[in-house]
């Protein structure tokens, strides 16, 4: 019996040990072995983060006049858990109530924010005043909303600066996930799409500062228990060489019009004002632009959101008669004075003829007369006289052919044709040196942008071989170099295109007081009526500007696009003159 | 049985150490409490959801009352006690019953009398009131004749309670009922035939628990039955008490899929949490994974008395009754649960201690009865809060908030003692 007892208390004493055991063990299972991770546990509990956006840099113009900032609104948020409490008394059903809000979208919208790990989830945009004191003066009837400002961008000049300026958009989850580790940037985010917006994002956007906040479990802030912070960094200001007052007059003279217009300071390469037309409003692209607008923008037959001046591939034309002479004087196959078979309208070569665009024909041209009334018949045979390769060479000293660097996306460099270029594209020997007479008039399969031709414009103007765009401040000025030509040549070809405006196909753009050199253009394309161009720089004597004007399918450059340059021209001298009288 | 030995008998179960041990455990209730009922104040004075100040108060009242109760348990007759237990035991059903039908219903559940300002919870005096009785029942033939009878009569007499208990709903106290219950029965001394009449249906609970809610199949449970025919068979086990076995066996095995629909939904989410934690973490799993979030990030030290943050921005459910321990866990780290821990150890050493050297059998079983219901109520609780089970409402003897088991947990203490007295100082 007292064996029996004894195996009794065995069994209860061994049932109490172990089970003191497994509780001890277990404790020090959690204690001491996963401490850290309940700690961090612990820590997740309490601590929210909240992100504080940066400012992003504003845009400028070259007079600080302000292009594109931020605009303080208020949206109404609710806490991420407000998505699983349900309810007629919920903060989420009481907000649907009371701003008649579609639950359906509503809900959709919040789940697409929460997946995108926000501590606070956006249900109105940019709400009204109205709105904002309903929430804040029945906040205890619902608990887990709140009003946060943001900021936005804003596009004060709307379309006139759309193609430089470009725009910002949301982030995609696919530009989030390109840093999983260290996201720059959480949904909602703005990114810089297009222009200046896109192409200075990483100055622009600054760094968002992180807070750390201490809450209790129904998620109120405690506060004063170790707020850990980083700073806000805010973005960097970016100033334009544009100005504003260059920019409208430019675009006024444009409105309407399909085609671009480009004005470059010759000394220092600042773009002063360009246009690119059919434009858009980027301020639509901030709240978020509805599928309607974007399908009636995609769908216009204009491309209102390509931009011309650096995405639009032309066949130059007659300004590209500059390269040629300028490829003929140096290779010395053709002097200043050089005449070749008088022009009777058109020019034979082989048993294909190419004809003039006077049909009537020119006559007895010298070089000089050549050019000022751009004869097609002379180009032909100073063309025969150069090789395709020098062609190309001079071009691409003049800038074309190759990207002008602006800091901007999507520029392509358009093409001026080698040999190699025809042969790998036409085939070998099955292309004859006629192409040559096309390439020396600026047609065929020579193609440049508008902004090309205003580089080359420029050169020629300044005579510096290295002039390029610039389109920020801080950018540093261009070197100078001279152009490898002569500079009787290149003075010769000054005054040539003095004479145009003097006396040849330019005369539409003369200024009363200030002489200007230009060429005319009217380049034939594959598509409806001819392009018209006009290049110009002035003062003649002492360039300060090159400025070029394309119109589609508008006819002769002389015709249409002289006046333009001419109106613009006024406008940059009074405005010049008003600086230098307010200084 | 040397010199060494005799001590330690001596000492666990002195009335020295089992009022320190109760002294030391008011004392660090009712520190937890303290620091429970603190507020979070902050720039804003945003205090955090807290308990307030006044259950402190109460607590301390309630431990004051406890012990001139305890010292009064340790004075007290026990041949009175033995006397009166059917007295008791009727009284105590018939509150259960009147419960049921005229306690007012508080948050689904009537387990309160509401005298005055005082809520009485009688299911916490049910416990000791069926100590008493089985200890009454399990001493009066001693050890001669069949136990089977007395064993079936105490199984009527704890089902009743059982019963009527899980009917407020209260599965926690239910089960220290069917704790007590079965630790009084094997102390009785049930022979091999016996316990396995008394394993057998509960172990044909749990499997056909299994096979019905967990992994939805059959087998386990007809392969469990047909074990039991086999073992039936081969221990050459009577016609009679083999079906009579068997029959039991496939009654609690259909019971137990009443019981389980008895119990209310969020009884069954436990449950099956407990199966896949990662089941809900914010709906039934949310108490267990905050209880172990702040057990576990107090690592060897605790963050520091009144510091717990789990417990003072209020992450913590239940904080100040069924799941202080876990502010323990948190404030005072593993070295201070293991001191608490340690204290209960000590405790039920010492009844175990008691039981075994009792001269009398109704205080050997009375004492058992009382190491049965301190021991399932700390390694269980325990158990709940580090996660090792699913969440049942259990308080932790002396530490919980609570009138009603401080009183009785202290009379505990001093019936323990008064038996121990008999013991080892005559």
């Amino acid at each position: 019996m007292a064996d029996k007892q004894i195996i009794k208390v065995r069994i209860v004493r061994f049932f109490i040990i172990i089970s003191f055991l497994v509780v001890t063990a277990n404790l020090f299972r959690l204690q001491i072995l996963q401490n850290e991770y309940y700690k961090n546990k612990s820590l997740d509990n309490r601590q929210i983060s909240k992100r504080v956006n940066a400012p992003r840099g504003r845009i400028f113009d070259r007079d600080g006049i302000v292009l594109a900032d931020n605009q303080f609104t208020s949206d109404i948020t609710v806490a991420n858990k407000c998505l699983t409490i349900g309810g007629p008394d919920s903060t989420l059903t009481r907000l649907i109530d009371w701003f008649s809000l579609d639950e359906q979208k509503v809900y959709e919208s919040l789940l697409r924010q929460q997946k995108s790990n926000r501590s606070r989830l956006t249900v109105i945009y940019n709400a009204s005043m109205s709105e904002l004191i309903t929430v804040k003066e029945k906040s205890r009837e619902i608990p887990l909303a709140s009003v946060q400002s943001e900021a936005r961008r804003r596009y004060i000049f709307g379309d006139m600066f759309a193609h430089i300026v470009g725009y910002v958009g949301e982030v995609r989850q696919s530009e989030i996930d390109l840093e999983p580790e260290n996201p720059i940037y959480l949904s909602r985010d703005n990114i810089g799409r297009y222009g200046v917006e896109a192409t200075f994002e990483e100055e622009l956007r600054g760094q968002p500062g992180q807070y750390l906040y201490e809450v209790d479990s129904s998620g109120r802030v405690v506060g004063h228990k170790s707020v850990e912070w980083y700073p806000v960094l805010p973005g960097q200001d970016v100033q334009l060489t544009m100005s504003i007052d260059l920019q409208r007059s430019l675009s006024e003279l444009m409105a309407e019009r399909q085609g671009c217009a480009v004005a470059i300071d010759v000394n220092s390469g600042d773009l002063l004002a360009a246009v690119s037309n059919p434009g858009f409003d980027p301020n639509m692209f901030v709240s978020g632009i509805s599928t309607l607008e974007w399908d009636r923008l995609m769908s216009n037959p204009g491309h209102p959101f390509m931009n011309r001046l650096i995405q639009g591939t032309y066949p130059p034309g007659s300004p590209y008669k500059i390269i040629t002479s300028l490829c003929a004087l140096s290779s010395g196959s053709v002097t200043r004075s050089t005449s070749f078979k008088p022009c009777t309208g058109s020019y034979y070569y082989g048993d294909r003829s190419f004809g003039c665009w006077n049909r009537s024909g020119h006559g007895d041209v010298n070089h000089t007369a050549a050019l000022v009334h751009s004869c097609d018949v002379f180009y032909y045979q100073a063309g025969l006289t150069l090789s395709l390769d020098s062609l190309h060479d001079t071009a691409n000293i003049l800038g074309l052919g190759q990207l002008t660097g602006i800091p901007l996306n999507s520029e392509v460099a358009g093409n001026i044709p080698t040999t190699q270029w025809y042969d790998s594209h036409f085939g070998k020997n099955k292309w004859t040196r006629g192409v040559i007479l096309n390439n020396a008039i600026g047609q065929g399969e020579i193609l440049a942008t508008p902004l090309q031709m205003a580089v080359m414009t420029a050169r020629v103007a300044s005579g510096n071989a290295v002039l390029s765009p610039r389109l920020t401040v801080s950018e540093p000025l261009p070197p100078y170099e001279s152009l490898p030509f002569s500079s009787d040549d290149i003075k010769w070809i000054r005054t040539a295109m003095t004479k145009v405006v003097d006396i040849g196909t330019g005369t539409k753009a003369k200024l009363s007081e200030i002489n200007v050199a230009g060429k005319t253009g009217t380049a034939q394309t594959p598509h409806g009526e001819d392009h018209a161009w006009f290049v110009c720089f002035a003062p003649a004597e002492k360039p300060e500007i090159a400025l070029v004007v394309l119109l589609e399918h508008a006819g002769h450059g002389g015709t249409v696009c002289a006046p333009v340059a001419a109106n613009w021209l006024t406008y940059y001298f009074d405005w010049k003159k008003d600086r230098k009288a307010a200084k | 049985m040397g010199w060494n030995k005799q001590y330690t008998s001596r000492f666990f179960g002195s009335k020295t150490v089992l009022f320190s041990i109760f002294a030391g455990l008011c004392f660090y209730s009712l520190a937890t409490l303290w620091s429970v009922t603190e507020g979070i104040s902050g720039p804003y004075n945003v205090v955090s959801s807290g308990i307030p100040k006044i259950l402190f108060w109460k607590q301390l009242t309630w431990v004051l009352i406890g012990w001139f109760i305890a010292v009064a348990a340790y004075k007290f007759p026990l041949q009175l006690l033995e006397e009166t237990a059917p007295v008791l035991y009727l009284v105590m059903f018939l509150v259960l019953v009147a419960l049921l039908f005229f306690a007012p219903e508080v948050a689904g559940a009537r387990r309160w009398f509401f005298i005055g300002p005082v809520s009485v919870q009688p299911s916490e005096f049910a416990k000791i009131v069926l100590i008493l009785m089985l200890a009454r029942l399990f001493s009066r033939d001693g050890n001669m004749g069949n136990k089977v009878i007395p064993v079936a009569i105490s199984f009527v007499i704890s089902g009743l309670f059982v019963a009527l208990i899980l009917n407020e709903p209260d599965l926690g106290t239910s089960l220290v009922i069917v704790a007590i219950w079965v630790m009084m029965v094997f102390w009785y001394g049930l022979s091999g035939i016996l316990l396995v009449c008394v394993s057998t249906p509960v172990l044909s609970a749990i499997f056909s628990f299994y096979s019905e809610n967990v992994i939805q199949q059959p087998w386990p449970w007809a392969a469990f039955i047909l074990l039991l025919i086999g073992f039936l068979y081969f221990a050459r086990f009577g016609l009679l008490e083999s079906s009579l076995l068997l029959f039991s066996n496939i009654l609690t095995g259909i019971g137990a899929s009443f019981f389980w629909d008895k119990l209310k939904l969020y009884q069954q989410e436990r449950i099956l949490t407990f199966f896949e934690p990662g089941r809900d973490m914010f709906g039934a799993g949310y108490q267990a994974y905050q209880s172990k979030v702040a057990i576990g990030s107090g690592g060897l030290f605790g963050t520091g008395f009144l510091n717990g943050t789990q417990k003072g921005l209020a992450f913590l459910p239940e904080r100040e009754t069924d799941f202080i321990f876990s502010v323990v866990g948190e404030e005072l780290g593993f070295v201070g649960a293991m001191l608490l821990i340690t204290m209960f150890l000590i405790l039920i050493i010492s009844g175990l201690n008691i039981a075994k050297n009792a001269r009398k059998p109704f205080s050997s079983m009375l004492a058992i009865g009382i190491v049965a219901f301190f021991g399932f109520h700390v390694v269980v609780n325990i158990s709940i809060t580090s996660g090792l089970l699913p969440v049942t409402g259990l308080p932790l003897p002396f530490m919980s908030y609570g009138g009603s088991h401080i009183l009785v947990s202290s009379l505990m203490i001093g019936l323990l003692a008064n038996v121990g007295s008999r013991t080892f100082e005559n």
